[in-house]
């Protein structure tokens, strides 16, 4: 539709300039021309529906569509009825204690669901709130380390798995535990061969760099060092890292800290200078195809680009806050971190026994692991990649 | 010795060259271009965050977009403390995020500079200030010249205009935010000259004896005016300068906003105000790339489904969810340009959906942007007021920039001078060879 308005303006333009009057006779003429043919189709195919032609074409076009897909199906009979089955990857969950129990959920990697419970623990169990929690293929070697500097190797087979339906801790695997001492980390050791150096932190952020032709003979003499400086001190992570790698390291109090690796020293080393009350909750190797994400103990995920990270210039800093000061005075605390990728999967253990696990692209979607009402919190985090 | 050149960092355009002493050399800076010495002020950024400018920017975009799948996911992007009296609550803040998004095309980015409440905006997971957009095109502008030029480029002379606002601390805060842009992309030492004045510095390279000049500078996003004593470089004297935040890019918008939008359901939908929001962002080149949201989209399909101007929202649909937006603006100023020539043209686009043909004409035009008009004739006539002199003693009117070139624009300076006063200096290249020129003066001087 032309309002006879516009028609008005563009008599206004030829009586105004008589030389427009050719351009916009040709522009009309040409439109015109243009509609005529269209309008010249639209009334073709209205009488082939008319007649019924349009409706002949579409069924003998779906006809031929029938057959061939026949002929395809008959084709490809064979390998439809007898499809070759791939084995299955398998993922551990392994919850423990510093008391050196250990309980292994074993899951098919291809029958994860984003945000599905897993199992629940016995509240008793968990009320101590000291469990810990590590996610990894079934196929992995770990390395369980004492405050005291001891370390036991053992591959993730060797722990029996328990029933999902009723993990008990009366069946849970037993690391043997001398006289005092606590066990602080298990750590997953395979990578450790891809590394040129492993870190090893404490909770009150000191840190120690081992070649890892000097790990290979620390394992094998099943001693690893205590890795701290203060009496009260232990370790709580090690950290696997290429010539190109960043470290980071994540607070309690949501103080994320991080430097090249390469520039990290031999010797015992207090890296990040933290508040009294604050500790290292995880300490891992970034490299910049990963991202960050931390996990809070109410239950935020909150996602970080690489391009967060600010490298320290330092030793002895307090690291970037994550928090708002007014969050970290209302309580927020880190509960997990890791680097991913957004294909990784994530699982969580939760104050009231739950464990469930994450697609992460998911999670981070959705921003938080609990229901608005949940009045659980989150007691630790870990991550595992797609084809863990 | 280090190497200065001048770039024109232009609202639509942009260009650098470099000045040996006697002779201006343009870059041919977009092989890709038509004209290879003028590059479009055009950005492009990856989901890698790759930077890609000019004509392969719009390429890479058109290759990339056009009718590309789409799929939505909700993400959440932080929190938002309340702060109240006695209570303190977060919330949690969501959007919708297009995750097959393989880029974003950025155009018009000068005009940020001027805009008070355009701070930046967020591509994919990384926030580009003014100052990051603007960088991250002049470094790519950077490196090309010293491909071409086969050195290092530290020190540059970029032009800024007259007035990039009427107040005084949103200007200085716009010039800081390019001098900001420019260290960033690279270059050691950065000194702005007004546009203008650049202008006036070429012209000058063709005089043989000192004249009074006004030179009338009409882009994309401004209008600048100077009027000079030029000549004799000693005693070279600026008179007054002044200007507009009024040129090309506004006068796009008035035809959208005329003529296209009933294109898209005005004057059918207008008692829906949810609808109405839609159609009339189209006019909006910032804001309509954001409206490919589920919810507008769901929106549109409801209306169309219970009947509600069909065809012409099932347009607005193919504009907004084809990433149709950088074609249908093209189509809309190519016609503008058109009108310089000529006394009507069309504003032709057929896509998925659309088939939109509009007939319009110089009277057309001239009716949409009068009261612009009378704006600018009153901005140049307070400018020859400040500079003290009658319009008989300025000898010359130098008129550069696209927008100088329209006709209604010439009419006025013929009118107010006389055509024998009225020259045409090189419409998009001056303002880039007077700043080279200013260069190497400062480097000689």
């Amino acid at each position: 539709m032309i309002p006879s308005q516009k028609i008005d303006e563009w008599v206004r333009e030829v009586e105004e300039r008589p030389s427009s009057a050719p351009v916009i006779l040709r522009f009309i003429a040409s439109r015109l021309s243009e509609l005529a043919q269209r309008n010249e189709e639209l009334l073709a195919e209205n009488i082939e529906l008319q007649t019924g032609q349009k409706v002949e074409q579409y069924e003998s076009r779906i006809a031929n569509l029938e057959y061939q897909l026949e002929m395809l199906k008959r084709q490809f009979s064979q390998n439809l009825l007898a499809p070759a089955e791939p084995a299955a990857e398998m993922v551990s969950a392994l919850v423990y204690n510093p008391q050196g129990q250990v309980l292994r959920l074993e899951l098919r990697a291809d029958e994860l669901v984003h945000n599905t419970l897993i199992t629940s623990f016995p509240d008793s169990a968990v009320a101590g709130g000291r469990l810990r929690l590590l996610a990894t293929s079934s196929q992995e070697e770990l390395l369980f380390i004492f405050d005291s500097g001891r370390t036991v190797a053992l591959p993730v087979a060797e722990i029996p798995a328990v029933d999902p339906g009723a993990p008990d801790w009366q069946q849970a695997y037993l690391q043997d535990v001398h006289g005092l001492e606590e066990l602080v980390a298990i750590q997953p050791i395979a990578r450790m061969a891809l590394s040129e150096t492993c870190v090893q932190v404490s909770r009150r952020a000191f840190v120690k760099k081992i070649k890892e032709s000097f790990l290979e003979t620390y394992i094998a003499n099943n001693y690893i060092g205590t890795g701290v400086k203060l009496q009260a001190d232990k370790t709580c992570s090690l950290a696997f890292c290429g010539p190109d790698d960043l470290l980071v390291l994540v607070s309690k109090e949501g103080y994320v800290w991080c430097i090249e690796a390469s520039r990290l020293p031999f010797m015992i080393e207090e890296a990040q200078r933290l508040r009294s009350m604050d500790h290292i909750i995880t300490a891992f190797s970034a490299n910049p195809q990963s991202s960050l994400v931390v996990v809070t103990r109410s239950g935020k995920a909150v996602h970080r680009d690489n391009s967060w990270l600010e490298l320290a210039i330092s030793l002895k800093t307090q690291g970037k806050p994550l928090f708002s000061r007014e969050r970290r005075a209302a309580g927020d605390q880190v509960a997990g971190a890791a680097a991913i990728n957004e294909n990784d999967w994530a699982a969580a253990l939760r104050s009231d026994g739950a464990l469930a696990v994450y697609k992460l692209r998911d999670l981070l979607g959705a921003g938080s692991l609990l229901p608005g009402n949940a009045s659980a919190h989150i007691l630790d985090f870990a991550t595992f990649g797609a084809q863990a | 010795m280090t190497l200065s050149v001048g770039i024109d960092f232009g609202t639509s355009n942009s260009g650098v060259a470099v000045f040996d002493g006697a002779r201006v050399r343009l870059l041919p800076i977009d092989d890709q271009n038509v004209v290879p010495e003028v590059v479009k002020t055009t950005l492009y950024i990856t989901k890698d965050f790759h930077h890609t400018i000019g004509q392969e920017a719009i390429e890479l975009y058109y290759r990339h977009n056009v009718n590309r799948l789409r799929r939505f996911v909700k993400k959440w992007v932080g929190e938002i403390d309340f702060r109240g009296a006695e209570m303190f609550y977060v919330r949690d803040v969501y959007v919708y995020v297009d995750e097959l998004k393989p880029g974003r095309l950025l155009q018009y980015i000068k005009t940020a500079l001027r805009s008070q409440g355009y701070q930046g905006t967020q591509v994919f997971d990384r926030y580009y200030t003014t100052a990051d957009l603007i960088a991250a095109y002049l470094q790519a502008l950077k490196q090309r010249a010293e491909k071409l030029l086969g050195e290092e480029i530290s020190q540059v002379t970029l032009g800024r205009p007259v007035y990039f606002s009427t107040d005084a601390e949103q200007d200085q805060k716009a010039e800081d935010t390019l001098r900001q842009a420019a260290y960033q992309a690279g270059f050691q030492k950065v000194q702005l000259e007004f546009e203008p004045v650049a202008a006036a510095l070429f012209y000058e390279q063709s005089l043989d004896r000192p004249k009074n000049v006004l030179v009338f500078d009409f882009g994309g996003g401004t209008l600048d005016i100077t009027i000079m004593s030029l000549g004799d470089s000693r005693r070279r004297k600026v008179y007054s300068s002044g200007g507009i935040g009024i040129a090309g890019s506004d006068f796009d918008r008035a035809i959208i906003e005329n003529r296209m939008l009933p294109h898209f359901g005005k004057g059918q939908v207008d008692d829906n105000l949810e609808l109405i929001e839609l159609v009339n962002t189209v006019a909006d080149w910032i804001a309509l790339p954001d409206l490919s949201t589920p919810q507008a989209r769901m929106r549109l399909k409801h209306a169309i489904q219970v009947g509600i101007a069909p065809v012409r929202l099932k347009a607005l649909e193919s504009l907004i969810f084809n990433d149709l937006a950088f074609t249908f603006y093209n189509a809309v100023e190519a016609s503008k340009i058109a009108l310089s020539d000529t006394g009507a043209s069309v504003i032709r686009m057929q896509a998925q959906d659309i088939d939109l043909w509009e007939l319009y004409t110089r009277h057309q035009f001239e009716r949409d942007i009068r009261e612009y008009q009378a704006r600018i004739e009153s901005v140049l006539l307070d400018t020859i007021i400040q500079s003290g002199l009658e319009t008989e003693q300025i000898d010359a009117v130098v008129k550069t920039g696209g927008s100088s070139y329209i006709p209604a624009f010439s009419e006025m300076l013929n009118r107010l001078f006389g055509p024998e006063r009225v020259h045409s200096s090189n419409m998009f290249s001056s303002v880039t060879a007077g700043l080279a020129i200013k260069a190497y003066d400062s480097g000689h001087s």
